[in-house]
């Protein structure tokens, strides 16, 4: 439920950082939603057309995000996670139930329910951020892309195995092993 | 973060494009995640954004305000789903534009149809259901598809979204027949009634995806009306029959204990959707 906090929140600003505008939000202060919104649609956007290409199931997604923000945003306050992570948690979790429908109680738990804790970067994560770099780029290339669109719904969008085999339309078993299948692929390449 | 590699405008434009390899789109991703200064150098599209926050906005200041809105809802139609068929004023133009299409099929079938002997028309007949629901998919648009290897294999919108729409543009489009037919006398009604097999079968497909899967159920309807158009093909009497006053009565009540269905059994719906 909600519950805005009594202390006085400073002015927010274009300078504000994620976490000062949630705690406006929390507070009840549309103008930081706004710049939330302003500041994390286009992004949200452009990662989520890559995922489904109906943009108006895209938009209809982004809306929900920030309104689920608005209704919700404590939880964010009481775990602190990255903003920009747990934003995309939000958002990649509201496309997939317009995509699956409301079956997809096991996404977000009970309706309008954010996630409780933000995707901490998984290993995988943080390496990918050197993926430019070293030599697990042409390594991913080389990966099947069955294999692949499993680390990247996993590492990438922050989702735990089941959501990732509700994705991608396999069973839950078939995903872990394939997960584990990937890695060990991976490490091959890799040495 | 610790690491040098930033992105610059061109790989953004080719994320954007998707014409990038896999583990450089992945890369891109990960980075655009822990990077504020680069998810701002996305180019932002000021309309759209201002779309996207006015829709927010209105949400969160009238949360449960459309009376029309909750209607729906208590009649079976998931939130979400009604807010995707009315979010952004694009697809508003869209529902205009279905309306509009299935209005002026609706009364060109009526002119064409009227006289069933000819090929044409029995053409028309076995396309009934199907003409309406094209019409609605087509003005709602292809997807704007940039990058068909990635999106090929990702979830796309599918054919429950289409027919979600279909019957939100069908069913307004028979209101709006059936007043202009109350007003102006003459062959309007045949208009209206030409809609009601294409409600019948998006109803009837919606309904029975609560039991089967959305495929096989839209098959078996499909399949019905095929073998009772071909059946009746023979006689001519017998063609007119299906568009007559007793066949288009039996449809609207079909239409309407298949909405019925759909009410009641609103939570099976999804998981006939998800298989
Ligand atoms: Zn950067």
């Amino acid at each position: 439920m909600r519950r805005r906090r009594q202390r006085p929140i400073p002015p927010v600003s274009e300078q504000s950082s994620d976490a000062e505008l949630l705690h406006a939000i929390a507070a009840g202060e549309t103008s930081a939603l706004r710049l939330l919104h302003h500041r994390h649609a286009g992004w949200l956007r452009a990662r989520l057309r890559r995922r489904c290409a109906d943009p108006d199931v895209v938009d209809a997604a982004i809306q929900d995000t920030f309104v689920a923000v608005w209704k919700d945003s404590d939880r964010y306050v009481e775990t602190s996670a990255d903003a920009a992570a747990w934003l995309w948690t939000i958002a990649v979790r509201r496309l997939l139930s317009t995509l699956r429908g409301p079956a997809h109680r096991w996404l977000s738990g009970p309706a309008d329910e954010l996630p409780d804790v933000a995707t901490t970067p998984s290993a995988e994560e943080l390496v990918l951020l050197g993926v430019e770099h070293g030599a697990l780029g042409p390594a991913l290339d080389r990966l099947s892309p069955e294999l692949r669109r499993l680390i990247e719904a996993t590492a990438l969008d922050g989702l735990s195995v089941r959501e990732a085999a509700k994705l991608l339309g396999i069973a839950e078993g078939t995903a872990k092993t394939r997960l584990m299948r990937a890695r060990t692929r991976l490490r091959e390449l890799l040495t | 973060m610790t690491t040098d590699w930033h992105l610059d405008p061109g790989l953004l434009e080719q994320y954007e494009t998707g014409v990038l390899g896999p583990s450089r789109i992945m890369a891109v991703e990960a980075h655009l995640l822990a990077c504020a200064g680069c998810r701002a150098l996305i180019p932002a599209d000021d309309a759209w954004l201002a779309d996207s926050w006015s829709a927010v906005y209105d949400d969160i200041h009238a949360p449960r305000v459309g009376s029309i809105q909750r209607l729906l809802t208590r009649a079976g139609l998931p939130e979400h789903r009604f807010r995707l068929l009315t979010a952004t004023p694009t697809l508003r133009w869209s529902w205009v534009l279905a309306t509009a299409a299935v209005l002026m099929l609706a009364v060109a079938a009526a002119r064409v149809g009227a006289d069933s002997s000819v090929p044409i028309a029995q053409a028309f007949l076995v396309l009934a259901p199907i003409l309406p629901v094209i019409a609605v998919s087509g003005a709602y648009g292809p997807p704007a598809d940039p990058m068909h290897e990635i999106t090929g294999t990702t979830p796309a919108a599918g054919p429950a979204l289409v027919l979600w729409r279909a019957v939100s543009v069908i069913g307004v489009a028979v209101l709006m027949a059936t007043v202009a037919a109350v007003l102006l006398p003459g062959p309007g009604w045949y208009a209206a009634a030409w809609l009601l097999p294409a409600l019948l079968l998006c109803t009837g497909t919606l309904a029975l995806a609560t039991v089967l899967s959305l495929p096989v159920a839209a098959g078996i309807l499909g399949g019905l009306w095929i073998t009772g158009v071909l059946a009746a093909a023979s006689d001519e009497r017998a063609v007119a029959s299906m568009f007559g006053p007793t066949a288009q009565l039996a449809y609207l009540v079909s239409a309407v204990l298949a909405a019925a269905v759909l009410i009641l059994r609103r939570r099976r719906f999804d998981l006939g959707e998800n298989r």
